[in-house]
């Protein structure tokens, strides 16, 4: 537009100093073209003003926040609620129904042994009673067995809670919904990693603890019992925990590196079943157990059995397969942390 | 049957044939309910030839009636013939057809060129014919130069328009355009509407939505309005706008001395009121657009103010999408 | 009608190749497809490790029939003591005639060598030692008392798969375990990396990752209306991605089945430089494969039309198809549950390919158990035999097609079983996806 200076319809020259176009000029919906049209090098230069209502404008006034930041604990222990409370209650983390009915199920299932050394100690049958009842055997069962526990219940749970976890973030971009707000992350993938990890725990270790404490309050055991078998209850705690540590983080990586809900589910089962079946096969062959220690559910299973006191299923020191263990768990670990750190504050 | 593993040569022509004399689209009493949601309630349409706007708000059933045409999802009740058959499993006439759909995503690790050919040969050309169609089809939409880039790394608008080639690569009649502009900067759009406009010139059916309302006015006058899943009007835009009586047109004039004109306004029968807006603006009311716009000129004249500028604030779709939906949303 | 098949069902070779070249490509530029090849291949790269260092172990020869002893002490094995006809628990008596034998030689000399049993009764046998010829009466010469001295008497029937061994004293008692056990040890590794590692691994988990998602995912994206737009029916649709999904696969699992066969046939057991015997089994192995996963893809895939959720249903699937597996392999084609899934068939392919190619396999699988005679009778009366190494993991991975019909034959009828299977699983999704409203 190049209006010259003397038309001076339908502009106003504006005389007065108020006009000013700095920035503790307030926002006011007129609009105004720069003096840079009639700038000159004299000292006052006048500013075209030209007017006209064009509606509503907020004032906008910024200032710096200076309230208090909520500590760090209580940050963190949002995101863990959201994503835990979402498995049975509305306005939380939305887990698909598939998700929290097969949760449901395992918990149930997971149960069996105690109802059958209820029924059996109930109405007095000792031979089945101790076949099902709580002794150390049992407890490495409840955490450890393969079949059904960790063949159909426990890493397909573990594969359903991981898998939209930090994928369903990259690929819908809500990842930018934690990273523009104060939480760093680590705490990030901490806390996710930490609402998986109980989940598979309450079902795990959760189950574990109503065998123990129900068969103990119903068949009436005396504290010496207590004293004897809990020491093994704390064993077979520990050893839960370390099955769930393990799917969890193996599982967190598949996680991180993909943009999809169901590879890192495939993925975790296709890791914890391929890994036991190739172990399982060269057994078979060779009489090597060695391979066992590259399958994640046979290394803990071979710590667990080694921590509980059962008997040892696996040729190979125990300690081959804990340091397997450690070193499953440290990959996996390194991955998540790598791919997390890398992750865009954005749509990926 | 031996596979024709070179693909040379031409493709033959196919068999399927339009049935003739029927509109290229026609709804008979379309309905489509999601449970109690109404999606579509009782559309009857029939379009033919040029360029046809389909308009209106967010959920009134744009996307709905593109889904329907293409075999997408099945009415409820009705009848939706697409060249004289129904386009439910049945893919038959979609050779005829030129689809750009709304979603944004491409396969981004293609090239244009391969993109295009790709989806020439699913209608039957053989390699050749397909490089041939895609090289024209993609110089027609202005990316010659850069069809042999990846996708992934096109622009908004180069995405939009290579959709729009893929669409052209089997010479269709008729060609549907669900939001093509959308996210497009203006120098896209305006590529791609004038893309638009020579096709329906080319005498080619072809169907746009959109919201961007002032560039559908600009291609085209046929318009189809929905709101919640009815029509509500179609046909010519400024005769529709004509049958608007309750909303009388308006006639803004911007002059020096607004109350001398208005005095030589009333001279002229057809005006219904007049109002100042603003010191220097008139604004008449007429229901006679045409008649009034042909004495404006004399009257003006002879009243002897200075008229800076004439317009027409609400003979443009934004003012009849306002008024036939009573503003709302 | 008739003018609407021939424009959609038409063209099919241009169509068709330009889906499937198309669905290739996608594959290829997936970081999945790579990593379930590489890491698949990795796997069974790791068990061939431990085939080698398995063919690379000296088997412990054993001494079955303890004549590599001096018991006399006078320097002459007890074997050629007996064989040239000294007490061999005399130091006195010895054959000075002839030089002392090193105790090697008494170790696996009387190696088991039965020709190709029959149904029925069959005279085997040869008693390399001596040690039963030099036996001094006729009726301990002929302990079977089939008539002939120094043999054994196989009775086999066929329609009860039943075995029974009746062996003269002596005679096939000190076999060659490192002869036997290199070649079952590889035999069971070929049939256990086989039909469990690559018919059913590779089988389940190649169209798990790549199946699942090549319509599904198609749909979540919003790129299946680019495909659905064009005059070609969905059913087309759907079965040029399986052969697009086919074209990644196959040549896969094909060249798997090659290189192993490479390796395993040149560091083999056996006379010859290469074991041309083995390149029958892989190939009914590959083609097992090739087969259970164009099935499996197939109904996957369906899955993933389906239902958004699809994958879930191709895990329960893939776990109902292990119980499956375990059936099919370790009752050795006993069970007729296993004619209810489509992993049964394929290893009714793969053990067709067995009895063509080693037709001597289950011969073999019954002397190495026999294992020489040495046993205890257990406390039901029967002879519980000390097996050769690798006997029972051969047993345990061998089957037979037990279709009632020729080996050939049952090796076509379970392809054309897996073939009806696939299209059958086709045709479902292909209907199922014809009447889905897609948005």
């Amino acid at each position: 537009m190049s209006e010259d200076n003397g038309n001076s319809e339908p502009f106003e020259p504006v005389e007065s100093k108020d006009e000013t176009f700095g920035a503790e000029t307030p926002v006011t919906g007129q609009t105004k073209m720069q003096a840079a049209w009639s700038a000159s090098d004299e000292e006052s230069s006048s500013a075209q003003v030209a007017t006209a209502p064009q509606g509503q404008i907020f004032e906008q006034i910024y200032q710096p926040w200076e309230g208090t930041l909520n500590p760090r604990w209580m940050r963190n222990w949002s995101i863990l609620r959201h994503h835990i409370l979402g498995i049975f209650s509305k306005g939380h983390r939305p887990w698909n129904l598939p998700t929290k009915l097969f949760i449901f199920f395992v918990i149930i299932a997971s149960m069996t042994d105690v109802a059958l050394a209820l029924l059996f100690g109930m109405i007095g049958e000792p031979t089945l009673y101790d076949i099902w009842g709580v002794n150390r055997d049992n407890l490495y069962g409840h955490v450890m067995g393969f079949f059904p526990r960790n063949i159909l219940y426990y890493p397909i749970v573990a594969a359903l809670l991981v898998g939209g976890m930090i994928s369903e973030d990259r690929s819908h971009g809500t990842s930018a919904l934690y990273f523009s707000r104060p939480i760093n992350r680590f705490d990030y993938a901490a806390m996710k990693f930490l609402s998986v990890a109980l989940i598979l725990l309450f079902i795990i270790n959760g189950t574990l603890a109503v065998y123990y404490f129900v068969d103990i309050l119903v068949m009436g055991k005396g504290w010496a019992w207590i004293i004897d078998t809990f020491p093994m209850f704390l064993a077979a705690f520990v050893c839960g925990m370390i099955l769930a540590f393990t799917y969890t983080s193996i599982g967190l990586a598949l996680s991180s590196i993909s943009r999809g809900r169901f590879f890192p589910a495939i993925g975790l089962i296709a890791i914890l079943m391929g890994t036991r079946s190739m172990a399982a096969i060269i057994n078979a062959l060779f009489d090597k157990s060695l391979l066992y220690i590259i399958s994640p559910y046979d290394a803990v299973a071979h710590v667990c059995q080694a921590l509980i006191g059962t008997e040892m299923t696996y040729d190979h020191p125990w300690v081959w397969s804990l340091v397997s263990v450690v070193i499953m768990n440290g990959l996996a670990l390194y991955l998540l942390a790598n791919r997390v750190s890398s992750l865009e504050v954005t749509r990926e | 049957m031996i596979p024709d593993v070179s693909q040379h040569g031409s493709a033959e022509t196919t068999e399927w044939k339009p049935v003739e004399n029927t509109p290229v689209i026609m709804f008979d009493r379309v309905s489509k309910s999601y449970g109690r949601i109404n999606a579509m309630n009782s559309v009857s349409l029939g379009i033919s030839g040029g360029v046809t706007g389909i308009l209106g708000m967010n959920g009134a059933g744009k996307s709905t009636l593109f889904k329907l045409m293409m075999g997408k999802i099945k009415p409820s009740s009705g009848a939706i013939r697409l060249f004289g058959t129904d386009p439910w499993k049945n893919p038959a006439p979609y050779s005829r057809v030129g689809f750009v759909p709304e979603h944004e995503k491409m396969y981004d690790w293609m090239t244009a060129f391969d993109f295009v050919t790709t989806f020439a040969r699913l209608h039957g050309m053989t390699r050749e014919e397909a490089s041939k169609e895609a090289t024209r089809v993609l110089s027609f939409v202005s990316l010659g130069d850069v069809m042999h880039k990846r996708i992934g790394q096109f622009s908004k608008g180069m995405r939009q328009r290579v959709k729009i080639a893929h669409a052209l690569v089997n010479d269709p009649e008729l060609i549907i355009l669900d939001e093509p502009l959308q996210g497009c900067d203006p120098l896209a759009r305006t590529t791609i509407m004038n893309v638009i406009k020579e096709l329906g010139a080319m005498g080619r059916t072809v169907l746009v939505s959109s919201h961007i309302l002032h560039e559908i006015e600009r291609i085209t006058e046929q318009i189809v309005i929905l709101h919640r899943g009815r029509i509500l009007a179609l046909g010519n835009s400024h005769a529709i706008r004509e049958m608007l009586d309750q909303h009388p047109h308006k006639i803004e004039l911007e002059c020096d001395e607004p109350r001398k004109l208005a005095k030589s306004m009333l001279a002229i029968d057809e005006v219904t009121g007049m109002s100042f807006s603003s010191p220097t603006k008139l604004l008449i009311e007429t229901r006679h657009l045409g008649e009034v716009h042909k004495k404006l000129p004399s009257t003006i004249v002879e009243s002897g103010s200075k008229v800076t500028a004439i317009d027409n604030p609400d003979d443009d779709l934004q003012s009849i999408l306002m008024y036939l939906t009573g503003g709302a949303l | 009608m008739s003018s609407r098949m021939d424009t959609i069902w038409s063209k099919l070779d241009r169509k068709s190749t330009a889906i499937a070249e198309f669905t290739m490509r996608q594959y290829r530029t997936r970081i999945s497809t790579w990593v379930v090849m590489i890491a698949s291949a990795l796997a069974l790269f790791l068990m061939l490790l431990f085939y080698i260092e398995a063919m690379n172990t000296e088997i412990e020869s054993i001494d079955n029939d303890g004549d590599s002893f001096d018991t006399d002490g006078d320097g002459y094995p007890d074997g050629q003591e007996r064989l040239e006809g000294t007490n061999p628990d005399s130091a006195e008596s010895f054959p000075d005639w002839v030089e002392p034998d090193p105790p090697e030689k008494w170790i696996n000399e009387d190696d088991i060598n039965w020709e190709i049993l029959g149904d029925g009764e069959n005279y085997v046998g040869d008693d390399d030692d001596g040690d039963c010829t030099n036996l001094d009466t006729s009726s301990q010469r002929d302990g079977n008392d089939n008539g002939r001295e120094c043999d054994i008497l196989v009775t086999v029937d066929a329609l009860n798969s039943t075995i029974t061994v009746d062996a003269d004293a002596n005679v096939d008692e000190d076999p060659d375990e490192e002869k036997y056990g290199k070649e079952a040890g590889h035999r069971s590794f070929i049939l256990g990396i086989g039909k469990f590692g690559i018919v059913y691994l590779l089988g389940i988990f190649l169209p798990l990752f790549l199946a699942t998602g090549l319509i599904r995912e198609e749909m979540s994206e919003g790129t299946i209306h680019y495909m659905l737009a064009k005059p070609i029916a969905r059913g087309e649709l759907l079965l040029y991605r399986m052969l697009g999904y086919i074209g990644i696969t196959w040549p896969f699992i094909i060249s798997v089945c090659v290189i192993l066969c490479l390796i395993t046939g040149f560091t083999g057991p056996g006379e010859g430089f290469f074991r041309w015997s083995d390149i029958g089994v892989w190939m009914s192995i590959a083609w097992a494969t090739m087969l259970v996963s164009l099935v499996y893809g197939t109904i996957f895939c369906g899955f993933g039309i389906i239902w958004k959720n699809g994958v879930i249903l191709a895990i329960i699937f893939a776990a109902w198809e292990l119980g499956m597996a375990f059936v099919a392999i370790f009752t050795g084609g006993d069970s007729a549950i296993r004619y209810m899934s489509v992993i049964g068939w394929g290893m009714i392919i793969v053990d067709a390919g067995v009895a063509i190619s080693w037709p001597d396999n289950w011969q073999l699988i019954e002397i190495g158990l026999w294992g020489g005679g040495h046993g205890e009778e257990n406390w039901l009366g029967e002879m519980a035999y000390v097996a050769l190494p690798a006997a029972e993991p051969l047993a345990a991975f061998s089957g037979s097609p037990n279709l009632g019909v020729s080996n050939w034959l049952s090796f076509l009828i379970s392809t054309l079983v897996l073939v009806f299977q696939g299209a059958m699983f086709w045709f479902i999704g292909q209907s199922i996806f014809k009447g889905k409203e897609v948005d």
